[in-house]
Order: C-alpha cells, then sequence, then structure tokens
C-alpha cells in the first residue's frame, strides 16, 4: 500500500515529478555523455599497446607512457627468441613527421613503423585497403576519421613524410591517438624518416607460446632483460593512460565537470522533492494520525525518490545509448565500457536517494496533532 | 468493545514566552454504545482533549487508561499502533489525499503500515461506501466528489478498520445543515447500534440533539457533564 501511496502521489503531483526526473535524468545523461569521452580518450591514449596482441612489450628502462620510450638494440630480438616460452618477437618503431596533404600543406603525424612481414602491432581493422598492402616498402595507412586533416586524399594517391615519398594504400577504422595522427609505415621507412640509427627499436612485441604459464615466462623476460622495461600489455596500457591522466589534467577537468554534474542533479532532486513534501505536509500528518509511524512515512518518502531514480536512470540510459549510437564511428572519442552503466545507475539511485533526505527531514517532521484543528 | 478513562489529565503548550496551560487536570470516563459531544467555545480545550484521547498528544499531566491498559505515555511507534488498531478519526476537513481514489483514501487507513490488503476488504469498502450513499465513487478522486460526499468518505475511512473508538473533530463545521445532520445520524447510529465509543468535538448547536451524553468545556476546564448530573450550563449555542 504504501509503494502504491507513493506511485500515484508521484503521478498526481507531476510537475514536481517532472522536476526531480530532470534531475535524475541530468545526473546519469551529463555524467555518462562526461565519462564516455573520457574513456573514449582513455582508449585513444594506449590504442597502439591494447591492439598490438601482444602478450608484453619490452621497452626501455623505467617507461612512463607508451610515448616516450628511448630506442633499445636489436639484439634482444634474439636473446628473447631464445625463450622456449616464447612464440614470436616483433620489433616496432615511432617516430614523427610531418605528412604532405592532398591540399599542398603539412601535418604533424605519428610514425609507426611495422616490422615486414609480420606488421605487429599495425592496424587492426581497416576501413579500405588490405593490411597486406604494407609490406610495400612505400606504403602508408592512416585511419578514416584522419582524413580530413590530410584534405583526403585518395587511396592509392602518393604523398610524402619527411622528404620521403609515400602511397596511402590502406585506410584503417578506430586507429585514432591522443598523441598524435598515426600513420602506419613498413620499420625501414620510418627508421629513413626519423633517422634512427639501424639496429635499434623503440619497443618489441612478445607473444607467448599457448600453453606457456604467463607468470614464468614474464619473470624470466625480466631476469632476461634487468636494463628493460618488461611489462604487460594491460601493465603498459594501464600506465599510459594514468601518465595522461595525471599529468595533462584531463582526468582533474573530467572529475570537476563530473561532480559538478552530479551536485546540479542532487540540487535538483532535493529542491524538487523538498517542494513537493513541503505541499504534502498536511497530507503526512493525516497518514501519521491514521496510524502511520515516521518509519511508513520514510517508506513512502523513499519509494518516492527510488521510483523517480529508477524511471530517470532509465530515461538518462536511454539517452545515453542514443547520444552514443550517434556520436559512434564520429571523430568524438565515446566509449562506455560494460561495467559504467550499471555502476551509473547505482551511484545514481545513491544520489537520488541522498537527494530526498532533506524532504524525508521534512515529512518526518509532520505533526499528526496538527489535523486536528 | 473499549472504554476510555482519564484521570486528572491536563496539557500545557509553550507559546514562545511562557509555558500556559491550556487544559486543568480533567477525570472523565467514556463508555461505548454512547456518542459524547464535547462542546465549548473556541479555545476551551476541547480539541486538545481529543488530540489527548485520540493519542496524538501527550498529556503534561495524568493517566489515562484503554480498557484496562494505560496508555498515557506510549511511544510514538506504539501509540501509531494503537490508533491504527483502535481509533477512527472524522476531521473538520475531510483531509482526503489527492492523487489517491476515494477506496484508496479508505484503505490508506488499513495499509498505512505496510499490511497486506486482501481482496475482501475491497468487497467491504464498496459495501460501506454504498452504506453511507457513495455507491459508485470508489474509483473517483477526491476532487470530483462534493463536500458533503467527502466528509461521508472520510467517515468510510474511519469505518473500514471497525475500531472500538471513533473520534470526530468537528465534523459538521464545513458542511450545510442538511448534510450535517446526516452525518450527524451516521455517527450516532454507529455509537449506538454497532456499540462503539464515538466523542464528537463540535460548538454547533445542531449536534447536540445527537448526543447521549453532552460535556461543555470552558477556559480548559469541564463545566458540564450530563453524565454526571450537571445538565446545568449546557445551553452552548455557538
Amino acid at each position: 500500500m504504501r509503494s502504491t501511496v507513493a506511485w500515484r502521489l508521484l503521478r498526481h503531483d507531476r510537475s514536481a515529478t517532472a522536476g526531480a526526473l530532470l534531475g535524475v535524468v541530468a545526473i546519469v545523461f551529463l555524467v555518462g555523455q562526461q565519462l564516455s569521452i573520457l574513456f573514449g580518450l582513455l582508449q585513444y591514449m594506449s590504442v597502439l599497446v591494447d591492439h598490438s596482441g601482444a602478450d608484453v612489450w619490452i621497452t626501455s628502462a623505467s617507461v612512463r607512457n607508451v610515448d616516450a620510450v628511448n630506442l633499445i638494440p636489436g639484439q634482444y630480438l634474439e636473446r628473447v627468441m631464445g625463450l622456449p616460452e616464447v612464440a614470436w618477437a616483433a620489433p616496432i618503431l615511432f617516430g614523427n613527421g610531418l605528412m604532405r596533404t592532398a591540399d599542398d600543406s603539412f601535418e604533424a603525424v605519428r610514425l609507426v613503423g611495422l616490422h615486414r612481414p609480420r606488421l605487429q602491432g599495425g592496424p587492426w581493422a581497416l576501413a579500405q585497403g588490405r593490411v597486406q598492402a604494407l609490406l610495400d616498402l612505400e606504403s602508408a595507412a592512416v585511419d578514416r576519421l584522419d582524413l580530413k586533416k590530410f584534405a583526403h586524399p585518395a587511396l592509392g594517391s602518393l604523398t610524402e613524410i619527411n622528404g620521403k615519398r609515400v602511397r596511402l594504400t590502406a585506410i584503417t577504422e578506430g586507429a585514432r591517438a591522443f598523441q598524435g595522427t598515426l600513420v602506419f609505415l613498413p620499420l625501414d621507412q620510418v627508421r629513413d624518416m626519423a633517422q634512427t640509427p639501424p639496429g635499434r627499436y623503440s619497443a618489441i612485441l612478445v607473444g607467448f607460446q599457448p600453453r606457456a604459464d604467463q607468470q614464468t615466462a614474464l619473470a624470466r623476460l625480466r631476469a632476461l632483460l634487468p636494463e628493460c622495461s618488461v611489462l604487460t600489455t594491460a601493465e603498459l596500457s594501464r600506465r599510459t593512460q594514468l601518465y595522461y591522466l595525471t599529468n595533462t589534467g584531463i582526468g582533474g577537468s573530467f572529475g570537476f565537470s563530473t561532480t559538478i554534474a552530479v551536485l546540479i542533479g542532487i540540487v535538483i532532486i532535493t529542491l524538487t522533492m523538498y517542494a513537493s513534501v513541503l505541499q504534502r505536509t498536511r497530507d503526512f500528518a493525516v497518514m501519521r494520525a491514521l496510524g502511520g509511524r515516521r518509519r511508513d512515512i520514510a517508506v513512502i518518502v523513499l519509494c518516492q525518490a527510488v521510483i523517480v531514480g529508477g524511471i530517470g536512470i532509465f530515461l538518462g540510459l536511454f539517452l545515453l545509448a542514443a547520444l552514443l549510437n550517434a556520436t559512434r564511428g564520429s571523430d568524438i572519442p565515446s566509449f562506455l565500457p560494460a561495467v559504467v552503466p550499471p555502476l551509473l545507475a547505482g551511484i545514481t539511485l545513491l544520489v537520488s536517494l541522498l537527494g530526498s533526505l532533506v524532504a524525508l527531514r521534512k515529512a518526518l517532521q509532520a505533526d499528526p496533532a496538527s489535523v486536528f484543528h | 468493545m473499549a472504554d476510555l478513562r482519564l484521570e486528572n489529565i491536563a496539557r500545557d503548550f509553550y507559546d514562545g514566552r511562557q509555558l500556559r496551560r491550556v487544559l486543568f487536570p480533567i477525570n472523565l470516563t467514556f463508555k461505548p454504545g454512547e456518542l459524547t459531544v464535547l462542546a465549548g467555545p473556541s479555545g476551551s480545550g476541547k480539541t486538545t482533549l481529543l488530540s489527548i484521547i485520540g493519542l496524538v498528544l501527550r498529556p503534561s499531566e495524568g493517566r489515562m487508561w484503554l480498557s484496562g491498559r494505560e496508555v498515557t505515555g506510549l511511544a510514538d511507534d506504539v501509540a501509531s499502533k494503537m490508533r491504527l488498531a483502535t481509533y477512527g478519526f472524522v476531521f473538520q476537513q475531510p483531509m482526503l489525499i489527492d492523487g489517491l481514489s476515494v477506496q484508496d483514501n479508505i484503505l490508506l487507513a488499513l495499509g498505512i503500515q505496510g499490511a497486506h490488503i486482501p481482496g475482501v476488504v475491497r468487497q467491504r469498502v464498496a459495501e460501506l461506501l454504498t452504506s453511507l450513499g457513495l455507491a459508485d465513487t470508489a474509483r473517483l478522486p477526491p476532487q470530483m466528489i462534493s463536500g458533503g460526499m467527502k466528509q461521508r468518505v472520510s467517515i468510510a475511512r474511519a469505518l473500514i478498520k471497525d475500531p472500538a473508538i471513533i473520534l470526530c473533530d468537528e465534523p459538521t463545521s464545513a458542511l450545510d445543515a442538511e448534510n450535517g445532520q446526516v452525518v450527524m445520524g451516521i455517527l450516532k447510529k454507529i455509537a449506538v447500534a454497532e456499540k462503539r465509543l464515538v466523542v464528537v468535538v463540535s460548538h454547533d448547536a445542531r449536534v447536540f440533539p445527537f448526543a447521549d451524553r453532552l460535556i461543555k468545556m470552558e477556559n480548559g476546564t469541564v463545566v458540564a457533564d450530563t453524565a454526571a448530573g450537571k445538565p446545568q450550563g449546557l445551553d452552548v449555542a455557538s
């Protein structure tokens, strides 16, 4: 009966209910949207690591992020391959360059040199072309969403990076990075463009045998190369994301805007529910006089908060899903891990209950004696 | 059936500057099967007394027994349970809750503490409404019925629990003469035919003919009580 009363009162007090719903929807939608951009950017930060297909990355010592690695000697490759747990090892070389655009301008790019024929760490999804095209020394691949920056060059068109001729042979999908526009090239080409010394690489990617014990293999690699950072892909991904989160102000900025969104939501919920309860003070006093305990009034008010929270969460998540769908494949970074929506729903429900506390306090003050004139 | 016994019941209020006594020690006993009218001018303490009898206000002094059980200083939750189980209230205004249908307003008196409402009770609501001349109003919102009908709904709300005690605070003051007579007729029947203890607070002389017992209050004291053989001074017309 109490939950029915809560529902009926909400349905009757439409403007107050709409206001409280707005608060909940604002929290879910604004926080969700902020988080989707944050997670989208986090994906950008570690996109090369996450999609490398490697179990382990070997880089220079004390690496803070994948974009700030010193060169390591190529001899490590042979030493790594000597371990029985290692199925394959492939070097990768990063560099910076200026790429001539189709309208004769230049665009700064992040060069990713891939070792042929394995091309490990290279494109994982293509919009146009074939990945094997990168076996050709002059070939290059850029992302579909970056084509605008290069003035929409046609597939197969020729251009230059750092004065070296390249041919656009593939268009990647989802290969966008936080630290620059990615261009995938054969490793030797990057060495020429970035003028790195021969036999040295940015990192060595390692894949373990399918049945190898990962922890043992990792320990052996670390013992074998004490002068290097030997990190699992997940470790390097986390380390890179954490570096950018804490050193660029992104974490603080998103944290601040998310907090503001939550606070605005709480204020809206608090004010509207308080106003609603204020209008109902007489009714709560009647309920108390009829035999309702304080806890029964609390149940009704908290039921209202849960109902408003539930409907608001549903509407907010629906709007958020619509937004994410609309921005999927666009150049707005947006991604929500599966764990976020339920977590967001749970937190929003708590916030709704928190927002109802002031109203609850007022409702509990309803004096049954006041119904006698 | 229940009887109520009040022994030296008094009540003080703090008016912001000083403690003021609004009810001086009162000794009264109420029996089932009679309709008692508490009469008196505004400020005479009759509503305060009704609130104490109804367990919504605690007396500052004195003791009170309900069917032999002392109920003077009950904890809030216990008093609420007792109100739910034993009392029915009819207020000056019908105090129906907007947003709830007539039926839900009546059922609220039973389900406010979360009890399950069986289907048979809904049937009883329909019968009760019919007996009060409110057939076919169960699904209506309160704002769709007249003032007199609302007050009868509030009587149905008081009766649905089958309470031993019914307390009414100026139940006819918001009604026209005709509806006032109808409501008092119903209350009289409830008291006498159903052997309930009914106390009506009123300063409306038109309700006095319905009283089995008339108690007149002035300045916080009982100045006349027909049960005590003190009929003098009962010309309390408003």
